[in-house]
């Protein structure tokens, strides 16, 4: 407000003599606290105070202490006559009224403003019919270039981290002597295994935020939260939490990061809070393995199913978080611009999705990083049979004690098995991994690796650089499902071979006779637990820690107890 | 409130009202006043969202959203 001042040194902005007079007697007062002085502008700061600004009250003061509040109250007084209480209307009156008097000076406007291209625009986006057709298509244009476009990419990346990088890790290490030793395994399953976990994450978050700054930049998002609002009001949550929830339905982790688009640090973590409950497509896989093993008949049914129950689920919880500890912060007004539309330029969209990616990189590789090696060392460490330290079966590592030990906590679910709940643990992970672990735990003979054919580095970069080609052909080719078009057929996995008896007769076992019941219980708990490392990486990035800790374990305790409810639910009713 | 006003959520589509009075605690009051909805000033109820809330306010030239609840709380009087 003071900037009218600095820029325009020639049109100082003078308020009425009495306020002018009270302005100079604060800033003398405030002028002695040195702490107040190298901080603020004194003048601006006294501004402030008169408007009754509560957070800078608070803080002048405990710095100035009693002075401070004797003069605020002195002035008040001496202007009350003139004011009454609207000090703060009269402020802000004079300061509109100078920059009236300026604009005028300076502009010259028609008299009835033309209806512009913004006006036309927002006349069918925000139409009544149109406005929420409108919005649900733009959601799915995004929610499809989070996942669909990125998928080439990011299968790319992973297939150069394990295949290339890890045979160039591998043979530096040869020729060091050090070939086949638990350094390799460390270097190749543990440290390349968790940079590959951050990297993996680029092209969805560079999307992401593609995404994110043509809504923000072009003034669409505020439209969609005018279009939304009313919705989102009634579960507590704001017109802007619907696109994170949206993404959330693809990944978490770009969820998380998307409620940036939220003015209020209330509604964005609120948000954040809910968005893990949106079934991510990392959980899919196992709803696909247990369910065409349990259900076969009814396999689409019961994932649609779960998809429904995190959302009903997230909006109960959404309603006990505002009762609880959300109590004390009631929702934000909502006080928003609609901007007029505007092109977003390359430079600002590129360096928003450079600068955002970036912080996620600097922010998420340490846990990401530290969780890769403590699963490597649990799997490696040996504490039964004959296994030496990172050659050692999976029963026999301290992973299986580990899981034995956690094993109890979910027998009342009905699947109290190390087995199962060693699948859980890696799911911290990442949640797809939980059905390669079952494969593992379950001893069930993984496919064949591939015989390896030794290559040259030069071949390598050749098939790296190809595989990137391909992978941009395929992100091309997966554009017009964008839209809807699909052009492939979706690809069919089955479960390896024996994976289904092993995963049927070990529920059976842990659930006493009653398999369908926990195989139900262990993929609602699958649905809400707990979600991966990277999630809660982005959680502690945008939150902080003490939210990230909320999310973690009150989302396990949420899972326990609705799966519990399932589980014993279900015995009861005779299932 | 006198016979001639009424709150800002009652105004009719494309109606102009001048604002009076701004109700509520001092931080929203602050900020409606920030945002330009000052007594004295022109305001006009430009759209409302499919769902019939919240509000679109053409206010010194630009647009402003706001809800009903929160509208209920700025009288105006119609012009």
């Amino acid at each position: 407000m003071t900037a009218v001042t600095l820029a325009a040194p020639g049109a100082a902005l003078r308020y009425a003599p009495p306020i002018e007079a009270e302005l100079d007697h604060l800033a003398a007062t405030l002028g002695a606290v040195p702490a107040l002085a190298e901080r603020y502008p004194l003048r601006w700061l006294a501004v402030q105070l008169l408007e009754g600004d509560e957070q800078l009250l608070a803080e002048a003061e405990s710095l100035g202490g009693p002075a401070v509040t004797a003069a605020l109250a002195a002035s008040r007084e001496r202007l009350a006559p003139h004011y009454g209480e609207d000090l703060d209307v009269a402020l802000v009156d004079q300061r509109y009224r100078f920059v009236h008097a300026l604009a005028g000076q300076a502009l010259t406007r028609p008299a009835a403003p033309p209806l512009t291209l913004s006006d036309r625009i927002d006349q069918v986006v925000t139409h009544r019919w149109l406005g929420i057709p409108i919005f649900l298509a733009l959601m799915w244009v995004v929610f499809k270039i989070t996942t669909d476009v990125t998928a080439p990419f990011v299968d790319w990346i992973d297939a150069t981290l394990s295949g290339p990088v890890s045979g160039w890790v591998a043979a530096l290490l040869s020729a060091a002597g050090l070939g086949g030793s638990w350094v390799e395994a460390l270097l190749v399953d543990g440290v390349i295994a968790g940079v590959g976990g951050v990297l993996v994450f680029v092209p969805v978050l560079l999307a992401l935020y593609f995404a994110l700054a043509l809504l923000e930049d072009s003034g669409y998002m505020a439209r969609a939260a005018f279009v939304m609002d009313r919705l989102m009001h009634a579960l507590g949550l704001h017109g802007k939490s619907f696109l994170p929830m949206i993404v959330g339905f693809g990944c978490s982790v770009p969820a998380i990061y998307a409620t940036r688009t939220l003015d209020s640090r209330r509604d964005r973590i609120l948000t954040g809070l809910l968005v893990p409950f949106m079934s991510c497509s990392a959980r899919l896989p196992v709803y696909v393995l247990i369910a065409a093993i349990f259900f076969p008949a009814h396999a689409g049914l019961v994932i649609f199913a779960l998809y429904l129950t995190g959302i009903a689920v997230a909006i109960v919880i959404g309603m006990l978080l505002r009762r609880t500890l959300f109590r004390k912060q009631p929702p934000a007004p909502f006080v928003l611009e609609l901007p007029p539309y505007r092109l977003p330029t390359l430079r600002g969209v590129w360096r928003q999705m450079w600068e955002r990616t970036a912080a996620f990189v600097r922010k998420a590789t340490t846990i990401i990083l530290a969780t890769s090696i403590v699963v490597w060392l649990l799997l490696a460490v040996p504490v039964r049979g004959e296994g030496r330290f990172a050659d050692t079966p999976v029963e026999q590592s301290a992973f299986a004690a580990v899981a034995g030990a956690a094993a109890p906590i979910f027998a009342p679910l009905g699947f109290g098995a190390w087995e199962t709940s060693g699948a859980l643990l890696t799911g911290f992970v990442a949640k797809e991994v939980v059905v390669s672990t079952l494969g593992q735990t379950y001893a069930v003979a993984a496919a064949e690796e591939e015989a390896v054919t030794p290559t040259t580095f030069g071949e390598d970069l050749l098939g790296i650089a190809g595989g990137l080609v391909s992978a941009t052909g395929e992100a091309l080719r997966a554009l017009p499902g964008v839209v809807g078009i699909t052009l492939e057929a979706p690809e069919e996995e089955t479960a390896p071979e024996g994976l289904a008896a092993a995963v049927q007769a070990g529920f059976e076992a842990s659930s006493g006779g009653h398999g369908a019941l926990a195989a139900l219980a262990f993929l609602v708990f699958v649905l809400l637990y707990t979600p991966c490392m990277t999630a809660v990486a982005a959680a502690r990035h945008e939150f902080g820690s003490r939210w990230m800790w909320v999310s973690i374990v009150g989302q396990f305790v949420v899972a326990w107890l609705v799966a519990l409810l399932v589980f014993q639910g279900g015995r009861l009713l005779g299932g | 409130m006198s016979v001639s006003e009424v709150t800002l959520d009652r105004l009719a589509r494309n109606q102009n009202a001048v604002v009076r009075r701004i109700g509520g605690d001092r931080e929203f009051r602050r900020r409606l006043l920030a945002m330009g909805l000052v007594p004295g000033e022109q305001v006009t109820l430009t759209a409302v969202a499919p769902l019939g809330d919240p509000l679109e306010l053409t206010v010194k030239g630009y647009r402003l959203s706001l809800r009903k609840e929160e509208a209920r709380l700025v009288i105006v009087e119609p012009v």
